[in-house]
Order: structure tokens, then sequence, then C-alpha cells
């Protein structure tokens, strides 16, 4: 008995305390609704507040971030982020089923297709004299190819003046340095001389620090299959157009043609030496990215910015050597490497303004106001003093403390607005005091921030900077590039798309794994395999949209 | 009644009578030694992993990513925590999931133990179709959009209650406390009949206590489920940031990478400088740390409630 | 013995032979139940049943922008590519025999382990094991998956073990292999989920009469006779039970396990019917072919659940429904 009146009361005492936090919660919320009451702004008009939606995983700022109070303080504007934290295509369902929309919308296609933006052209003419002369050159690029309204202001891609960024954020077959230092700093230039340099090394080292050398790692794991499926194009030259190549202007799979065969046989060949890792084709993500860490793995296909962490690791340890240079490599000497692109027009990425916004002149004459070169200065580069200095001769430099602040995640929720920036329109290029919007393409600062071991090895090949090792980009061709081809939600292209992926990721493992013997009798498996599924829509709606550009992009 | 009755003459018909004692004293040795050699290697491979968690979240990310990790951290640092609770929301979303699990628990138990209860009596004259209509209900799921629409009819969109209200009787966790109350002796109820009760006071006075052990587990998987769901909160509440709830906040940090592969842009490297490139993977040490931020508060609470169903019940204060 | 047998089976007859007709007396009668109960079910109805009017959209080719009204048709479309395609035979057959091996192993081992826990007599211990049995099931797939994967590598400790028991000589890429997948499935259920099954058997365990013990004693059973005919049958109705249900989820074999674990060399045996509706369906913003894969679920999962209870009636067994 005692025992049931004891349980009652904790019960009740649970339920209270449930149900004090629940109101405190109720009543706190009616407390956040009407905050925007302070603050003065730019037109001495109200303050008000931007409700965003950002399709990326992201974490809120904090309350007191020095950027966004900024703006609140001088432009009177505050965001109300919302990230997303689990699969798009069930939000982004739900969002549009119900047309529950926010202020401001990350671009999307989805989104595009849905009718959730409004068009933007008008407002940007009566409203946005900056945006104007920003987007000038591309204004007939980020119109829409179903109704040519612009609904999204692409984020990046819109330069004025030369790209130079002594960053390579791209594909490559990288290489350890420490290879490239052992025999003499030589060129690269074919595939037949990469993987030489692989097996001579490998054969010299076959263990570095206690674990056993790999020669060369692919990554084909969950939706990060270009390790694998890429290659082949840029062998032949051509830059990176996604699943296809583009020759004069008609798009063409390249998965199941004769030069992939060639690629894939030579990997088949190093396997047969014993170059590849065994664990290529059933390692995940991080199990390749530990290897790399530990400074075991000569040499790889990927883009530089996917396996940056690892190699920020190997710096971290003073495995400098380890770290890895990115080589354009080709098939034949006479081929000009095509891989280190301009950048492109970055379409469909951005902000858009969603149908129920109620301020849309507001918001777009904020990015605008936004756009001046004091407010990008502030975006990119930070405060003056605190985040940056200006040497005696104007230009702008960085501490070694500021550089390490600038890749602290955690640093920048406090200081940074970066959730606004990446998304926001901005410039790119240089200011008009000749500095560059953003450290990496800086080349005084980039020179500062590297290492004595990199200034050495740089020297050794006369280049001032990693990319030098790539051929200057030529200008982009008008179409492209073919992977932003938007193939519509559900169609037959999106399907073939899918199939091709899974049937390359069943097949080519075998492929490069079994015996050379074998290896004409899988290929062709494979080929016919790829036969039977509807490849010609995926080219045909590529051709499609490309055509479109070739006709609305030219003029300009 | 009848069928503890059998159960106990098929013991003493069937059971042989022990012939030599000493094996009776040697056999609890063996086995002892044995279960507890079990027990305690169990232990291991089940700690293992969580003890492995915990050493990666205090290690920092740059390191871990080495791998080779085991019971130490070799990089001690409290980074990983900092990036979980630098922008303060966790605080506030704790707070909500305490109140919906606390009263997504209380909710449920009583709920549906009562309609457990309606649905043990075998003379119940609904008890066919109510148990049907409820356990059909685990083997279909009407969709997303479907389900977002009622939410929305129904004002619970953007609300506290949406966590609530939709979730309040769980057919499976009706079926087991059913089950239990079928072991719970006939006489009882019908003594209490004889007396004049009525069933709603059957129910409260006389099972509802004596079902402790079943709604120790019960409460136990409730409120589990409640502490972990975020589901809920993204489809519904997203955009009020003071509903978040705990596993909302931490999922948003599990899933840096997790949707690149819905946008073409970021696989084909657009838009990435050397800033940006760390915001695009979640290091396995900010993941542990979430998973160590997400569990430690039910696994603290759980040993309290186990003592209600280790120690044997006394089922009745009937004698058969 | 075989007397029981037929005194059980005679119980439940004369049981199952009293019909409850639904009367006005009747309701009248038992109206506080009424009272209990079909609120409640009002409530399921209007949460779990209103909203499958959705199940319309697998037959149209819906788009989330357009109005009810509004969206095309399509008859079967989605369900005869879904059935059509030559994946979906493979892929039903991983689904039922991961789902199958997952079931009969899960039932085995937590319910050995309830039995064996029930044997440990100091309370602390088994409390300490009890709670740290199930500490796996916190943690999420990606973080299983992860340890999975690292202790299968040719450097990891299953190799390690193998080599100095001296069983293999080379470390064998076990997730390059299609006919270990399963195997690897099924064990890494097991690991994270062993502690937290073994709950519902525990908590049936401590409402078995401890006078059935003591009885038991009397008699000079030993350990395992107990187990048999004092334990085991006293939380039969839940084995039962919670078997019948099982069976009925039969196709959950679920994704995150599989989408984690597999690779290109394996996918023929480790994609499974949840994984190809979500590449075909929601990640191509296909909701319709989507949901034709959840229609086609149910019907399967309801199917394998009345067939399951209804062998348990002829076996003269408890039931669900």
């Amino acid at each position: 008995m005692g025992e049931k009146k004891i349980s009652l009361f904790r019960m009740s005492l649970l339920m209270l305390l449930a149900f004090s936090v629940v109101l405190a919660g109720c009543s706190s919320n009616k407390g956040s609704t009407g905050s925007s009451g302070e603050g003065n702004s730019v037109d001495g008009t109200e303050p008000f507040e931007i409700s965003v939606y950002i399709g990326e995983a992201g974490q809120q700022p904090t309350p007191d971030n020095k950027v966004y109070k900024k703006i609140k303080d001088e432009l009177g504007a505050s965001f109300k982020f919302e990230f997303l934290a689990g699969e798009s295509n069930q939000k982004l369902g739900v969002m549009i089923a119900g047309s529950d929309y926010p202020d401001m919308m990350t671009g999307n296609t989805k989104l595009v297709s849905a009718g959730a933006y409004i068009p933007l052209e008008d407002l940007i003419e009566q409203h946005a004299p900056n945006l104007k002369k920003h987007y000038a050159k591309y204004w007939n690029m980020m119109k829409d190819p179903s109704d040519g309204h612009i609904y999204i202001l692409p984020n990046y891609g819109a330069y004025n003046g030369e790209v130079t960024s002594s960053w390579y954020s791209g594909p490559a077959f990288w290489i350890q340095k420490a290879v490239l230092a052992e025999f003499g700093y030589p060129k690269v230039k074919t595939l037949d001389e990469y993987f030489d340099l692989i097996e001579k090394y490998k054969e010299k080292y076959p263990t570095i620090d206690g674990s056993p050398t790999i020669g060369f790692e692919i990554l084909n794991n969950d939706w990060r299959t270009w390790g694998l499926l890429n290659p082949p194009q840029h062998l032949i030259g051509h830059p990176n157009d996604g699943g296809v190549v583009v020759n004069d202007g008609k798009a063409e799979i390249f998965a199941d043609k004769d030069y992939a065969k060639r690629y894939y046989q030579k990997l088949n060949e190093i396997n047969a030496k014993g170059l590849l890792d065994k664990e290529a084709f059933t390692q995940n993500y991080d199990q390749y990215m530990a290897k790399i860490s530990s400074g075991t793995v000569l040499g790889m296909f990927d883009q530089h910015w996917s396996f940056q962490a690892a190699e920020d690791s190997l710096t971290t340890q003073k495995k400098l050597e380890r770290t890895y240079v990115g080589l354009p490599v080709v098939f034949d000497e006479s081929t000009r490497d095509h891989y280190r692109d301009r950048p492109a027009l970055n379409v469909n990425n951005g902000f858009g303004i969603s149908v129920n916004a109620k301020n849309p002149e507001r918001i777009i004459k904020l990015l605008d106001r936004l756009m001046e070169e004091d407010w990008q200065k502030t975006l990119s580069w930070g405060f003056e003093g605190e985040d940056y200095i200006v040497n005696e001769e104007g230009r702008f430099m960085k501490t070694q403390e500021q550089r390490d602040k600038f890749t602290d995640a955690t640093w920048k929720l406090a200081n940074k607005a970066d959730s606004l920036y990446r998304f926001a329109p901005k410039m790119e290029g240089y200011f008009s005091d000749g500095n560059a919007t953003d450290g990496s393409a800086q080349p005084e600062e980039y020179r500062a921030s590297l290492k004595p071991y990199d200034v050495e090895f740089l020297d050794k090949y006369g280049y001032d900077s990693y990319v030098d090792f790539f051929s200057a980009p030529p200008e982009n061709p008008v179409y492209y590039p073919a992977w932003s081809v938007d193939l519509v939600e559900g169609s037959e292209a999106k399907v073939a798309n899918t199939k091709m992926t899974d049937l390359s990721t069943k097949f080519l493992p075998r492929v490069i794994l079994g015996s050379a013997a074998d290896f004409d009798k899988t290929w062709n498996e494979y080929v016919s395999e790829m036969g039977k599924i509807n490849v010609k829509a995926y080219e045909d709606r590529i051709n499609e949209v490309l055509q479109w550009r070739i006709e609305t992009w030219t003029v300009k | 009644m009848s069928a503890k009755k059998t159960s106990l003459s098929a013991v003493s018909a069937s059971a042989t009578v022990q012939n030599k004692s000493g094996i009776n004293r040697i056999e609890p040795i063996l086995f002892n030694t044995f279960n507890t050699l079990f027990m305690v290697i169990l232990v291991v491979v089940t700690l293992y992993p969580f003890l492995n968690t915990i050493v990666v979240s205090f290690n920092a990310g740059n390191d871990t990513i080495r791998g080779g990790l085991y019971l130490w951290p070799r990089e001690w640092t409290l980074q990983n925590y900092r990036a979980v609770f630098v922008s303060g929301t966790i605080y506030d979303a704790f707070w909500v999931s305490v109140a919906r699990t606390v009263l997504a628990t209380l909710l449920n138990l009583f709920l549906t133990t009562m309609l457990a209860y309606t649905l043990s009596r075998r003379e119940y004259i609904f008890r066919k179709q109510i148990t049907l209509v409820f356990v059909l209900t685990m083997y279909f799921n009407a969709g997303l959009i479907p389900g977002y629409f009622l939410m929305k009819d129904l004002h619970l969109l953007n609300s506290f209650w949406v966590y609530v209200i939709p979730s309040m009787i769980s057919a499976f966790n009706m079926i087991v406390i059913r089950t239990y109350i079928g072991t719970i002796p006939e006489s009882l109820v019908e003594s209490a009949r004889i007396d004049g009760a009525g069933e709603f006071k059957i129910f409260w006075s006389i099972i509802f206590p004596l079902c402790k052990p079943v709604l120790a587990t019960i409460a136990l998987f409730v409120a589990v489920g409640s502490w972990n769901s975020w589901f809920d909160a993204f489809l519904y509440t997203s955009s009020r940031q003071e509903l978040s709830t705990l596993q909302y906040e931490l999922m948003k940090l599990l899933s840096s990478s997790m949707n690149a592969n819905s946008n073409p842009a970021v696989a084909n490297g657009g838009g990435v400088t050397q800033d940006t490139v760390s915001s695009m993977v979640t290091p396995i040490s900010i993941r542990a740390a979430v998973t160590i931020v997400a569990s430690v508060p039910i696994l603290v609470v759980y040993p309290f409630m186990q003592k209600y169903f280790v120690v044997g019940l006394n089922v009745g204060s009937v004698k058969e | 013995m075989v007397e029981t047998k037929k005194i059980n089976r005679a119980a439940a007859k004369r049981k199952q032979e009293i019909k409850y007709p639904i009367t006005w007396a009747a309701i009248k009668r038992q109206r506080q139940l009424i009272y209990m109960s079909v609120p409640l079910l009002a409530y399921i109805i209007l949460f779990a049943y209103v909203p499958v009017w959705g199940w319309t959209m697998a037959f149209q080719d819906f788009k989330p922008n357009l109005a009810f009204a509004q969206q095309t048709w399509v008859g079967f479309k989605h369900f005869v590519f879904l059935f059509t395609d030559d994946n979906f035979l493979r892929v039903l057959r991983n689904t039922l025999g991961m789902s199958i091996i997952n079931l009969v192993l899960g039932f085995v081992t937590a319910i050995g382990l309830a039995l064996l826990l029930n044997e440990i007599k100091n309370m602390y211990w088994k409390r300490t094991v009890q709670t740290v049995s199930y500490l796996p099931h916190f943690l999420s797939w990606i973080i299983v998956t992860g340890i999975v994967a690292t202790s299968l590598a040719s450097d990891g400790i299953v190799n390690d073990v193998l080599m100095w028991l001296g069983l293999i000589n080379e470390p064998i890429v076990w997730l390059s292999e299609g006919k270990y997948f399963w195997g690897v499935v099924g064990a890494s259920h097991v690991w994270k989920e062993v502690g937290w099954n073994t709950i519902i058997y525990l908590a049936a365990m401590s409402s078995i009469d401890p006078s059935l013990y003591e009885a038991a004693d009397i008699d000079g059973a030993n350990r395992y006779q107990k187990m048999r005919f004092v334990t085991i049958p006293g939380i039969k109705a839940t084995i039962i039970i919670l078997l019948i249900m099982s069976v009925g989820h039969l196709l959950e074999a679920g994704f995150e396990v599989q989408y984690l674990l597999g690779n290109g060399l394996v996918v023929d045996w480790s994609e499974t019917i949840d994984i190809f509706v979500l590449k075909y369906g929601i990640a191509q913003g296909n909701y319709s072919l989507a949901t034709a894969g959840g229609i086609f679920k149910t019907v399967v999962s309801i199917t394998l659940l009345l067939g399951a209870n209804w062998i348990a009636k002829r076996m003269g067994e408890e039931r669900l429904l």
C-alpha cells in the first residue's frame, strides 16, 4: 500500500514538471516571435526578419555572431535559418505539397518546377543595380529553360576579372610528393608514366611507417562514384562533363567506349601486379580517409576537396612529404590536358525568393546592398584587424592564427556569416583595390601560407603554386558543364542515369579484379548489359539542354 | 488458472528424481562459471563499441581520421563537444525532448494499458474487431504526404502537440501488455466483480498496479522511442527553432555529407573553396560526440526503472 | 505429458466454443469496456486509417505541387515498373533471406540470453550485465557499421583472431563475397539488438509464479528441467505473440545496414526492397513509386501475419487475433 502511494506521488510530480516545462516553452514562444522591435535600419523603416531554408546540413550561428549582428545593426535585417537534416526529397515533397515556404530558399530544381519561387528579373531591374551589374554578362544563363524567367541568383561563377585561385579543388590523378621527390621531380604526363613511378616506389618501399604500402586507391562508395567512373573522360583530354563526353555540342556517354576499356584494362594490369588496394571496392569513406591519413597510399584519382580532411591530418602529423600533388594525366603525350577548367556559372544554386515572401523588394534590396565592396570584404575576409591584416602595400594578409581560425568550423559559427555568404551572390575575382576576394586567390597570401617543404618542392619545378601543374584552362564552350543539366525528376533520363551508375558499380570491380584472361569476356558482358539500359533517353535529355544553352546563352 | 495448475503437475510428473547428490553440488559451480564467463565476454563485446565511441568523441578529429583508436584517446580534446554545444540550440531542445518524453510516456502507459485491459477480456463483444484494427496498423503506412496533410488539417503543424498526440497508442505495446494481463489470474477479476466493482475500477485499482514489470518495459520503449525521434520534428516543426528536439538538433550535425548527392554541383566541386571544405563532411569524432550526448540521458535514467521488473513479483494474494 | 497436451487443447476448444454475441443487452452490460476502448478506436482510425487515401498516389504520376484533382492517373504503371524490373525477384529474395535469418537468430539468442540472465543470482551483476548488453541498441547503424567494417577489414580483429586460431592462412575480405553478406548482417543485428530484445522476455519471466519454481525444487528438478518446464512455458505466450508479429514484418529487413555495408561486389546479395524503392522512388522524387512499394509490402505483410496467426490457432497455441 505504501508503495503505491509513493509511485502515484512520483507520477504526479513528473506530470507537474512536464506541464510546467510545456507552459514555459509555450510562453517563451510568444516572447520570441515579437522580437524584431529593436535596432535601426538603413532606410529608416522597420527592422525585419527573413526566414531562410537552406537545403543542406548546417548549424545555427551563435546568437552573438558578429557579422549577423553587424547586418542587423546597420541594415535592420536578421535571419532565421532552417537547415536540412534528413533526406532532401522527403522534406521538399512535404514543403511543396503543403506550399509551406519561408521567405528565401536555396536553389533547387524541384522547387523551380513546383513554382515555388517568384521571377526576379523585374525586381533586379527596378531595385538592385549592383546585382544587375554583377550578372550582366550572365543574364541569359540565369534563365530557366522552361519559361525564360530568372528564379535563382547563382552564388558562384559570376566573375569579375581573371580567375586565379591557387588552390585546386577539382579532380586529378594524385600522387604523393615523396614519390616525385624520390625520382628527381620528373614531369609526368601519361598514364603509363604515372603508374610506372608508383610501381617503382612501391618496390623500393614496400612498407611506410610500418604499414604495407598501397600503390593506388579507388573509392566508390555511396554517392562518391567519381573515383571509379570519371577518369576516362579526362584521360582523353576532356573536362568534367559528368557522365558524358561532349564533342562539337553533341554528348554521348563514355562508360562503354574503347578508351574507357583502355583505362580499366590498365587498372586490371596494375591489380595483377599487386598495386591496387585489395579492399578498394569494399571500403567505406571513413576507411578510405583513414588509409590516406596514414600516409600509405601513393596515389588515387579523386577530387581534392573530397580527401582534403585527410591531407590536413597528414599536415598535422608533420608528414608533408606524404601529401599530394595533382597531376593532369592523359593517355598520350600529344593530348592536351583539360582537368583544370574555368569555373562556370553555378546555375540552380544560390538563393531564390519564395512565393510566400511578404517583402520581396526589401529582400532584393538587402542582397543588393550586401553586394557592395565594403560588405563583400566583411563577408569574405572578415573584420579588418581581427580576421585579417593589411600590409604596407595595402594588400590583405592573414597571420597564421587567423588562418587557423578560418578552418575552425566552431569559430566560424560565431564569427562568420557562412550560411548566408555561401549561397548569396558574391564578388569573385578582385576588388577594386586589387586584393583578391578570397584568401586562397591572393598570391602572396597563398605563398605565405605555404610550408617550407612545399616552397622547396614547388621551386624544384619552378612553379608558384600546385595549380601550375595543370595546363591553363581554355575558354569554356558555351554550354559547359554538362553535369549541371537537370535530368528531370522521375524521368526516363534520370532512371537511366541511376541504372548506369548501378551497373558500373557492379561490373567495374569485377572487370578490374578479375584475371587478365577474363577481362575481355567480362567487359563485353558489361557493355551488353549497358546496352539494355535506355541510355538514349539520358543522352537525348542532355543534348536537348545543351542545344538550348547554345541557342540562348550565346547572346551575351 | 487451469493452465498454471497443469504445468505444475507437468513438472511433478516428469521431473526425474536426482540420484546422486554429488552432481547437485558440482553442477551449479560449473554452470555458474560458464555463465559468468559468458556474461563477461558479452559485456566486453557490447561495452567495447560504446567505450570506443566515448574515446573517439574525446579525440581530436584530425587525429581520429587515421583510425586505430581503441580504448584511450590519442589526442584528448573537448573540441567535439564544443562543436555540439556551440550554437546554444541544444539546451532548449533538451527541455523540449524531456517534456515530450515524459508526456508521451505517461499518456501511453495509461491509454495503452486501459485498451489492453478491455481487449484482454475474452467476453468483450468487440474484442476481435478492435484488436484486428489495431494490429493491422503495424503493417502499413499511409505515406509522408497524406500524413502531412492530416497534421495540417488538425492544426498540429508547428505545434508542440504534434510530438505527443499522434503517437499516444502503439499497437505493439498494447499487444505486449495484453499478453501480460493474460497471465494475471482471472480469479482476481472475478472476485472484484462479485464485490460489485465496475470495469474501470477493476482496471485502475487491480490490474494497473499488477502490471508493473510490463509497464516498466513499455515505459522504457515509449521513452526511448520518443526521446530518439527526430523525423516528426523534421517534417512538421522544422521552421520553429524553439520547438526543435534534442535528436533533431543532433541529426542536423550528423547529416553534413548525406545530402550532397542530391546536389550535383557539390559532387562536381562547384563552389568549394579551401575554407568551405571543412563543412562538407562531419568528422567521425563529432558523430561520436553526438551519439554520446544523445544516449547518455536515457542510459542514466533507465537503471532506476530496472528494479521494477528484475525482482520477481507476487502475482496475487489469492492462493490457488 | 501427453495427457496434459490433450487437456490443454480441450480446454482451449471449450473456451473457443463460447461465443459472445453482439446484442443490445451485451452492449449495455459491457458499456464501461466500450467507453474505455471505442474512443481509442476512433483515435486510431483518424491517425492511421484516414491518411490511407494517399494510396491513390500509387496510381498517379504524383507531383506534389499539383492539387489532387489535377494529378494524372496512370493505373498500374508503377507496379509494373516494380515487378518487371530485372532486379525485383533478386531483391525480394535478399529481403526475405535476411529477414528470416534475423528472425531466427534474433529469437534464439534473445530467449537464450534471457534464460541465462535469469539464472544469475547476484542482483547487481545481473543488472550490470543487462544494462551493458543493450548499450549497442543506442548506437546508430552508421556507427555500428563503421565498427563492423573495421572489424572485418584485412587487418581487423576478426581476421586476426581467425588466423591466430589457425583457421585461415590469409585474411578474408569478408565484404567482397556475396555469400557472407547475409551472415554479416545477421551477426550485426544480433550484436546490436540481443540485449534490448531480452527486456521483454525478462519482464515476462518475472511474472511467473515463484511457487512453481518451489514446487519444481521439491520434485527435484534440475536447472534445465526448470527452464524447460517452468520458465519457457511461462513465457510461451509472449514468445508466440512476438513471433507472429515478427513474421508479419518479414519484408522489413530494413535498408540502413545493407545500404551502409553493401558495395558493388555484393550488390546482388545486399540490395533489399527498401533500398530499391528508395533509389527509384523517393531519391528520384517519384513519390508514386514509393507508395506503390509500400502498398506491395503491406499486402504481403498482412498476408504473412494472418497466415502465422492461423497456424498458431491450428496448433492450439496462443493467438494474436
